[in-house]
């Protein structure tokens, strides 16, 4: 069990899906995560590390009505975050604030600010642009992309455009272009497929089964990371849909989430359905694409991309994310409710 | 004198000449008609008779008539008395100067015998050499006929001086006949006949004073000219080559051919030589010459190494190729031929090397996908054993026959090989460690894993026209075990033995072949591959319970009636796969699960807290203190691994493939909200799967843990998890399987 004791735990109460960094908060590192649970009441929590960074400190507990499937921060406003939730029977997207003074209060109650219930299907992801104030959102259910106007002030959030992603593509996620405001990336059983936000047109896509979660490069422009079922993870030049970059193997099992550091070129997280969560290095310099074919070239020779495999958790790992104000932390949420946050420093010094 | 002309002329001229001519002339009488004695005419006549004339006139004339007559006799006897006179002075005076001239002949005659002689000499002389002259042609045509042509130059430029004097008068025709005769000679250049001939041919030329510079590039003309067909005389032995090499007998070609090629050499050789004689500032073109002779000669042979060459068939070539380059060495020192085609004798046997081992890659890869084609008529009992054993053989026989083959190289004496004996150890090593390098590569193009993006054509398009069959990554994969096992072990035992050294060249990253680091590759290529196929075997199911999870309404669920058939369609996944394995793996000692090669974990504290929902169906205010209590479980709870090590074993690589779908059956589970039949759909289909799971696999405790936690997973996704009554389970599940022995008689 390597790395095993290195991590900080901490224990939801139920099961968990999801967790993310709060990008916004800028004095304090801090994640928010929410339970998923079908018949109890279910909670957001929201995380903070330490100043020594010894231990998770749990500074806010929220109520929330229905089990969390994703949670995403607003990347501009630390008080505010999005849930996708389910009934069990239905599902709902809601934007919510954390009430200002929940510290003083008993029972702070999180304030909805706008539902984004424009949907009929199963609603996936709940998008917010990564870097940095927009008005704008997407959501994704099976078959639609959405694109909402959010006025905080005014607690509304009204549907921009809507697109139907075709027959036969059920989405099942996506994600936004960090480096171009009208780019979006969503993912669906057999593509990536990507979008103009301002015609709503799908501009390109990536043929590619059974992926699971994608990610954008916050460093480099067109590179996307993608995490599949089977294959592993694949890391493609959105300009050259026809075949990846370079590939790294991946998962025993599913690889779920797969995340690319904010700061550190290179550096990918993966989680997986094998109950690790895996660090590695891939250095993704476009030109260089003949790196993936010296690897089978000499394996030997070539340094193994997987720097660390953190093997301490109990159960499949679904959540992942980096910290941005300290890029070498991450946190990851496993799904007996536990969240692990680790710092990658021992491997940073190899790069 | 012709009669008309005599029409103007006078009686008295004529009878002038008659008379003249009657003088001289030796028979007047034939001149002259008889004529009739009896007429006035005869006068003229020799017969003629004076008394007879007299009485004829006096009979036939009166006196008038006589006396007229007699005038005109008279006149006529004084003008022939002329004539006479005339005539006799004209015929004395000839005589006069007649006698002149004899007297002055004898005076002259005296001397003259000395100069006679002098004369006859002289002309005897001059006969003899006009003789010569004559004859010339024809001995010059019986010089070339009997190819004595030093001697027919001899002649012709003796004969030379003659011709340039009098050529264009008297000798015409014989300087014409000899200068053709000659000029055979100077058609030897352009006949067939041999290099020497034609080297004599323009050693004699060059005494005639033909043009040096026009005959020395001629002769280089005809040099290149032979180089044609010397070089032809290479391609004979290759389609000899070939030929013999169908038997597979590898037998030395045809030997006429060697030696009729050598006897050209000899003579190019020769002609070399001569010219060298002949131009001595014309090294320059005969080194070009030879060089390009050398470098024709080894690009048929490289035209020869790109097909199946063996090296018996190499050295055949090589050796005469050897051969012919000592032999214009001898000549032709200075254009270092050795060292030269030594060179290109490296680059030769490199690329021999390398067209071998690319050979043997085709035979490995053609036996591999044999597969393909024999899968699709379902012939064979056993497909992948068959092509398992025949890939195996085709790769250890064909590096052993490559491995003797190259072998040959070595033992033989020829001095272009010796000097390159260092070369071919290495070059035959550097050649395993590509050929393994690209084996390497071969095995994950057919695989699939690897995109096209190493452009390997043909095979490419056979390996991707299609999909890739499961049983051909396991093959592979066997294949590379064999390979790193027994294969490279072997070939390195017989390199060590047969190729010992090398070290010709200085390598920077140690020797050529390095057995450790290509089984290393092919270690982890043979644990990558059965991943692969493994990941390939379990895609299929998983496909199959995407489908069969996605699709209904599981909140809307009705009661189960029976196990649903997807569990089948499972068992025959699984079916195959285990026949696939039974066929190429080896059975597992033990039966026993190893804890410490796991890489990855999961309690099994949540089946006991299934266990407790039985019993406690409603008591769902107690989870949390449940959730806690599997936490605190999971610390004093052995864990049951799931990700272990796979093995490779029959056993273990079903069992691998089960847990990783029961794994994906779990995460399916745990994306769906169920309602209360949808669960015991779920309950019913995985207590139907527990028997013949565990009659399948090695580590039942494993999957047994892993099928609780599927109906863990369905009862926390579960809006109302309360299980089915066992009786009611019970009963549906011997409903099953009794249709189900109907369908299979045999039990898996």
């Amino acid at each position: 069990m390597q790395g095993g004791s290195s991590g900080i735990g901490y224990g939801l109460k139920y099961q968990a899906r999801c967790i993310s960094d709060v990008k916004a908060d800028t004095d304090h590192t801090s994640f928010i995560t929410g339970t998923l649970s079908l018949r109890e009441e279910n909670e957001v929590h929201l995380i903070r590390l330490s100043s020594g960074g010894t231990e998770l400190i749990c500074e806010g507990l929220f109520s929330h009505p229905n089990e969390i499937w994703d949670l995403a921060s607003c990347p501009f406003d630390q008080r505010i975050f999005s849930t996708v939730f389910s009934t069990g029977e239905s599902y709902g997207a809601a934007i919510w604030q954390i009430p200002e003074l929940y510290g003083q209060l008993n029972s702070p109650q999180l304030e909805r600010i706008a539902s984004l219930d424009a949907h009929v299907g199963k609603i996936n992801r709940v998008l917010w642009w990564p870097s940095g104030r927009h008005d704008k959102l997407i959501s994704i259910d099976d078959e639609n992309l959405f694109l909402w106007t959010l006025d905080c002030s005014k607690k509304a959030a009204q549907v921009q455009s809507k697109q139907s992603s075709g027959m036969l593509h059920y989405l099942s996620g996506g994600a936004w272009d960090p480096h171009d405001i009208n780019a979006v990336a969503t993912t669906c059983e057999s593509s990536v497929q990507f979008w103009d936000l301002r015609t709503m047109k799908k501009t390109n896509a990536i043929e590619h089964a059974h992926i699971h979660n994608a990610n954008y490069d916050m460093k480099k422009n067109h590179i996307l990371v993608t995490a599949e079922d089977e294959s592993g993870i694949h890391i493609w030049d959105t300009r050259k849909p026809k075949s990846p970059i370079q590939e790294l193997p991946g998962h025993t099992h599913w690889t779920w989430a797969v995340t690319c550091n904010p700061e550190y070129d290179g550096l990918i997280l993966s989680a997986g359905t094998d109950s690790t969560v895996n660090l590695w290095m891939a250095p993704t310099s476009i030109e260089d694409e003949a790196i993936s074919e010296s690897i089978a070239e000499s394996p030997a020779q070539q340094a193994d991309p997987l720097l660390n495999s953190y093997s301490d958790y109990e159960d499949s790992v679904y959540g992942l994310a980096w910290s941005s104000r300290e890029p070498w932390i991450f946190a990851s949420l496993s799904y007996d409710g536990r969240v692990v946050v680790e710092s990658i420093k021992p491997f940073l010094s190899r790069k | 004198m012709g009669a008309e002309d005599n029409v103007p002329l006078d009686d008295k001229a004529k009878r002038m000449r008659d008379l003249l001519s009657s003088f001289y002339a030796p028979d007047p009488s034939t001149n002259n008609a008889p004529s009739n004695p009896g007429t006035l005419d005869a006068i003229n006549t020799s017969s003629f008779d004076a008394d007879q004339y007299m009485n004829l006139l006096i009979q036939k004339s009166n006196l008038d008539e006589l006396l007229q007559r007699h005038v005109e006799m008279a006149a006529e006897i004084k003008n022939i008395d002329t004539d006479l006179q005339m005539l006799v002075y004209e015929n004395y005076s000839k005589f006069i100067s007649a006698t002149d001239a004899i007297k002055r002949m004898k005076s002259d005659i005296v001397g003259m015998e000395a100069n006679m002689e002098q004369l006859l000499d002289k002309i005897m002389s001059v006969q003899s050499k006009i003789q010569f002259i004559y004859d010339l042609p024809t001995r010059l045509g019986k010089c070339i006929e009997s190819e004595a042509y030093v001697d027919a130059v001899k002649f012709y430029t003796g004969a030379l001086p003659i011709f340039k004097a009098y050529g264009d008068s008297s000798f015409q025709d014989c300087k014409q006949a000899s200068e053709e005769a000659i000029s055979i000679i100077g058609k030897l250049f352009s006949d067939s006949e041999s290099i020497q001939a034609r080297t004599e041919a323009a050693v004699l030329l060059k005494q005639l004073d033909f043009p040096v510079d026009s005959l020395q590039v001629k002769l280089l003309e005809k040099l290149e000219q032979s180089l044609g067909d010397l070089q032809l005389k290479t391609d004979d032995i290759e389609n000899a080559s070939m030929e013999s090499n169908d038997p597979k007998l590898g037998k030395v070609p045809d030997s006429v051919h060697i030696t009729a090629h050598e006897g050209s050499i000899r003579g190019f050789a020769e002609a070399i030589s001569a010219y060298r004689v002949i131009f001595p500032d014309s090294e320059g073109h005969l080194i070009k010459l030879a060089q390009d002779l050398v470098v024709k000669h080894f690009e048929t042979v490289e035209q020869c190494v790109k097909g199946r060459f063996s090296c018996a068939n190499l050295l055949v070539v090589l050796r005469t190729i050897w051969t012919d380059v000592l032999l214009m060495d001898e000549v032709l020192s200075e254009a270092v031929l050795p060292g030269f085609s030594l060179e290109a004798a490296q680059n030769a046997l490199k690329q021999h090397v390398a067209s071998t081992f690319n050979y043997l890659l085709h035979d490995i890869s053609d036996a591999l996908l044999r597969l393909n084609v024999s899968s699709k008529e379902a012939a064979e009992e056993n497909p992948l054993q068959v092509a398992l054993e025949a890939s195996k053989k085709a790769l250890l026989q064909g590096s052993m026959d490559v491995l003797l083959d190259f072998r040959q190289l070595l033992d033989d004496d020829l001095g272009l090989l010796v000097q390159l004996r260092d070369f071919v150890s290495d070059w035959v090593q550097e050649g395993f460690q590509d050929f393994f390098r690209a084996l390497y590569d071969r095995f994950f193009l057919l695989s699939g894993r690897k995109s096209s993006s190493s452009q390997d054509q043909g095979l490419t398009a056979g390996a991707h026209g299609e999909k890739v069959l499961a049983g051909l990554v396991l093959v592979l994969s066997q294949l590379s075990v064999f390979i790193e096992q027994t294969a490279i072990p072997r070939i390195t035992e017989e390199i060590a033995a047969s190729f010992p050294g090398g070290g010709a060249r200085v390598y920077e990253n140690g020797p050529a072949f390095v057995p450790g680091v290509m089984c290393r590759i092919f270690r982890s290529a043979g644990e990558r591959l059965l991943h692969h196929y493994i990941n390939m075997r379990t895609q299929k199911v998983s496909t199959l319970l995407r489908k069969r999870f996605t699709t209904p309404n599981w909140v809307k669920h009705k009661e189960p009636r029976e196990v649903h058939m997807f569990v089948d369609l499972f068992l025959q996944e699984l079916k195959e796969t285990t026949s696939e394995v039974k066929q190429i793996l080896p059975q597992g000692l033990e039966r026993k699960h190893r804890r410490s090669d796991s890489n990855g974990s999961t309690a099994s504290s949540r089946s006991n807290q299934l266990r407790d929902d039985k019993t406690n169906r409603s008591n769902t205010h107690k989870a949390r203190s449940q959730l806690l209590e599997t936490h605190l479980a999971k610390l004093f709870k052995q864990k049951v691994e799931i990700f272990t090590k796979v093995e490779r074993t029959q056993e273990s690589v079903v069992t691998t493939a089960v847990k990783l779908c029961l794994k994906s059956l779990q995460e399916f589970v745990r994306l769906q909200t169920f309602n209360r039949s949808g669960f015991q759909q779920i309950q019913l289909d995985i207590q139907f799967l527990r028997t013949p799971l565990k009659e399948t696999v090695e580590d039942e405790a494993a999957v047994d843990f892993l099928l609780d936690e599927v109906i863990v997973a369905a009862s926390e996704r579960c809006l109302d998890p309360i299980p089915l009554e066992p009786p009611i389970l019970d009963r549906l599940i011997q409903a099953k399987l009794a249709k189900w022995k109907e369908k299979n008689p045999i039990t898996p």
